[in-house]
């Protein structure tokens, strides 16, 4: 039966056939899982990005409840923000950003107070940059910088400056050694927050 | 040829996959992996224990079809075989452990054209019996992983100071940052170096064969 010239075809089709069966089971076992890690992640920047104390060792119940408990999907005075409650007073906004960074897309949420100007925090759920260069955007030191900062009530809102500038209320450094990223980020993240600045103001 | 393995030859196969014929210094296969994800300790370890688990098993498949395996389409079973353990591989880290997946990023799937496991089903699985084909692809990855570690040890040691993220005394006070080590050309000029160190080991061995 090995000589026979549909030999190697239905062997061939035969073998993906079972292996391929076997991957699309577990896949689609593993599916709510995989998203349901996504989504966790995504609720942990924008808890991270807002001035919310978080435990150190969270469960992921516990984040999902505390998300929950205090974040709202973005309505239609929020401009695209997810909102931030405390009872029913707003206590701030996380807004979604994201672009292309050096290697892949970056995405992030950056958190605003309720006054819509003041930074409480930024944080990146996913990101490819160089580890040691780029990826220390995604480190507390670059990211700390951002506390407190506000943004500019005309021109552009917010801005990444090079490092060693003279900074003002509304800009941070860059990283060190990573151009790129810095330059990329700077582009699409003054951009957002300057629209979503516009847009607040309008409504 | 014996289906039995003897104790010896066991003790042969793991020799060579560890020393004789270690896959990084000798063969010189898988070197992309090698560069891409040794700037960190713990990416590392995951991306070894991925690529030892597929040599493994995707030794052990090709040996247990080898004789059912019409010689023309091999390569392409072999390929076929090794993507399917290779995407058990993908599955896992996303649903369990998803930051470890965003971190190696597209080089798990990469791991399907780490030369060593195709290598390794060309050269050893696809003529010998299963256990001494499975035993010669754990003990690849065991070579493959010690000589990564190695790398990924210095380069993280050098580069950012720590090691599996833990800032190390002395490299992350006093020590100023060689950025270029977590970069890929440190990657290159540590590998070299250690390919030189180990050869330069072996070379006695090397003239006894002569």
């Amino acid at each position: 039966m090995k000589d026979k010239p549909w030999y190697p075809i239905a062997y061939m089709f035969v073998v993906t056939f079972l292996f391929s069966i076997i991957l699309i089971g577990l896949s689609s076992a593993t599916k709510e899982r995989v998203e349901a890690n996504q989504q966790l992640n995504f609720e942990f920047a924008v808890l991270k990005s807002l001035p919310i104390t978080i435990e150190k060792d969270v469960t992921s119940i516990a984040l999902h409840a505390l998300y929950l408990e205090k974040i709202a999907p973005p309505n239609d005075k929020s401009a695209g923000a997810y909102v931030y409650r405390e009872g029913n007073a707003i206590k701030g906004y996380a807004l979604p950003i994201s672009g292309k960074g050096f290697w892949d897309t970056i995405y992030g949420v950056v958190g605003i107070a309720s006054d819509k100007t003041t930074i409480t925090g930024i944080y990146f759920y996913r990101q490819s940059e160089t580890p040691g260069l780029g990826a220390e955007i995604a480190q507390e030191p670059f990211r700390k910088q951002f506390i407190g900062k506000i943004l500019a009530e005309t021109g552009i809102a917010f801005q990444i400056k090079p490092v060693g500038s003279i900074l003002n209320a509304s800009e941070v450094q860059a990283v060190t050694g990573a151009t790129q990223t810095s330059t990329r980020l700077n582009k699409f993240l003054s951009q957002q927050l300057t629209d979503w600045r516009n847009a607040m103001s309008a409504i | 040829m014996a289906v039995a393995t003897t104790k010896n030859e066991s003790q042969e196969i793991i020799l060579q996959g560890i020393w004789k014929d270690n896959p990084i210094f000798r063969q010189v296969l898988g070197i992309c992996s090698t560069l891409a994800v040794t700037n960190l300790v713990l990416n590392t370890i995951v991306m070894c224990t991925a690529l030892t688990f597929t040599t493994t098993l995707s030794s052990l498949t090709i040996s247990l079809m080898r004789n059912s395996t019409p010689r023309r389409i091999r390569m392409m079973v072999q390929t076929l075989v090794i993507a399917f353990y290779v995407i058990l591989v993908d599955i896992f880290l996303k649903a369990y452990w998803p930051e470890m997946s965003t971190s190696l990023g597209p080089y798990v799937g990469l791991i399907i054209t780490n030369c060593i496991i195709m290598g390794r089903c060309e050269a050893y699985a696809g003529k010998y019996p299963a256990i001494p084909s499975a035993i010669d692809g754990f003990f690849m990855g065991v070579g493959y992983s010690c000589i990564l570690l190695i790398i990924s040890i210095i380069r993280e040691l050098i580069g950012m100071g720590s090691i599996l993220g833990i800032p190390m005394p002395f490299f992350s006070s006093h020590w100023d940052k060689w950025i270029i080590m977590v970069m890929p050309p440190g990657a290159f000029f540590t590998l070299a170096l250690v390919i030189w160190m180990f050869r330069t080991f072996q070379k006695d061995e090397e003239d006894d064969k002569k």
